[in-house]
């Protein structure tokens, strides 16, 4: 092997994982959260865009 | 100088834990006197943005609930009633609930501000507030007397209802808040006397614990005689019919016999036990005539109104 094929080799060569694996589980949880979250904000805007409808342009007129 | 930085474990914690998080079953409570605040308030209210502030004063008492649960994990840890939820069974990170508690608590505040009134935001803010910091941190720890004072953030909610509507006070819904600030005390110290081994295991100086079972039963039926007559005032003054009236005097009737009987017998266990299962029953048949009068004087009204027309 000369030397140039074996800088080569190690500039290509994956950097062993870091930070934190998940496991299976907590990817699950993770997932389940991020959903929630996902609708809890959808909802909100909903909510911001009904009232806004009902209200007319005087929304935050109270 | 070394750095030490904790390793924190990636959560677990479910969904399903976030809910209970919000004490659901407190919060089906909040929501219903809320609701009747809202009902009997004069004046219109649009569906929509009654549901608005509805929504507001659920998320408000679920972010007090979560943040009372991450101040006493501690405590519900050493108690058998408390021990499996979420924070003491190692399910969610306390960091995790306060976290959770703050934005709720925050995003409860502000959309009720900015979509319904300003008052009814400042109410439900002092709301948290009072659980959170007045009742939690500090009295629950300290006196026996924390359930009653405290009791006062569990009352506010018609007074939050009735605010949204009208944006100002009236007796009726201060009427609301007092039937409840003396319907707390005997509905948790019933609970209490057969928990008592747990509070005092615990630390928390609940009057059986402090003060004993027989003062205990006394001020059970202290508390009870005052609350009955509350409960008839709504009609008393004229802002309820009869058919409540009927109601909350026959229901009062029985929290008085069931004090008695709590007070009267050796063992009170049995007692206190149907006391505290009847006391919730006692509060939502209260407030539920309530809403059964306002809508039927409403339904009424839209009746005769029509025919004279």
């Amino acid at each position: 092997m000369t030397m140039s094929n074996a800088m080569n080799d190690a500039m290509n060569e994956e950097p062993p994982p870091t930070g934190i694996k998940l496991t299976e589980e907590q990817e699950r949880a993770r997932r389940a959260r991020s959903i929630a979250i996902a609708v809890s904000l959808g909802a909100l805007v909903l909510l911001f865009y009904i009232v806004t409808l009902v209200r007319g342009p005087g929304v935050f007129h109270n | 100088m070394s750095l030490t930085v904790a390793r924190v474990e990636p959560s677990l914690a479910g969904v399903g834990d976030y809910i209970e998080l919000m004490k659901p079953r407190v919060m089906s409570l909040v929501v219903f006197t809320a609701l009747v605040g809202l009902v009997v308030a004069p004046g219109h209210v649009h569906p929509v943005i009654g549901l608005t502030a509805l929504i507001c004063i659920a998320v408000g008492a679920g972010a007090a609930g979560a943040l009372n649960m991450w101040y006493d994990a501690d405590i519900d840890a050493r108690m058998a009633r408390t021990a499996a939820r979420p924070i003491p069974a190692g399910r969610l990170a306390p960091g995790e609930a306060l976290a959770f508690g703050l934005t709720l608590a925050s995003f409860s505040v502000v959309v009720l501000g900015l979509l319904v009134n300003v008052f009814a935001a400042a109410l439900l803010a002092l709301t948290i507030a009072f659980y959170v910091v007045v009742y939690t941190m500090w009295l629950k720890r300290t006196t026996p007397q924390n359930i009653v004072i405290g009791g006062a953030a569990g009352a506010l909610p018609p007074l939050i209802g009735w605010t949204a509507v009208t944006g100002s006070f009236a007796v009726e819904p201060i009427l609301l808040f007092l039937i409840i600030f003396f319907w707390t005390p005997p509905h948790f110290w019933a609970l209490s006397l057969y928990r008592a081994d747990d509070y005092a295991r615990a630390g928390v100086p609940m009057l059986p614990v402090v003060a004993g079972v027989r003062e205990t039963r006394r001020q059970i039926l202290l508390y009870t005689l005052i609350l009955a007559p509350l409960g008839i005032a709504p009609w008393l003054l004229g802002y309820a019919g009869a058919v409540y009236g009927v109601a909350a005097a026959v229901a009062g009737a029985l929290m008085i016999a069931l004090a008695f009987r709590v007070r009267a017998e050796q063992d009170a266990n049995t007692a206190s036990k149907q006391m505290f299962a009847f006391s919730i029953l006692y509060l939502f048949l209260l407030f539920a005539m309530l809403l059964v009068d306002r809508m039927s004087a409403g339904f009424a009204g839209l009746l005769f109104g029509h025919f004279a027309v």
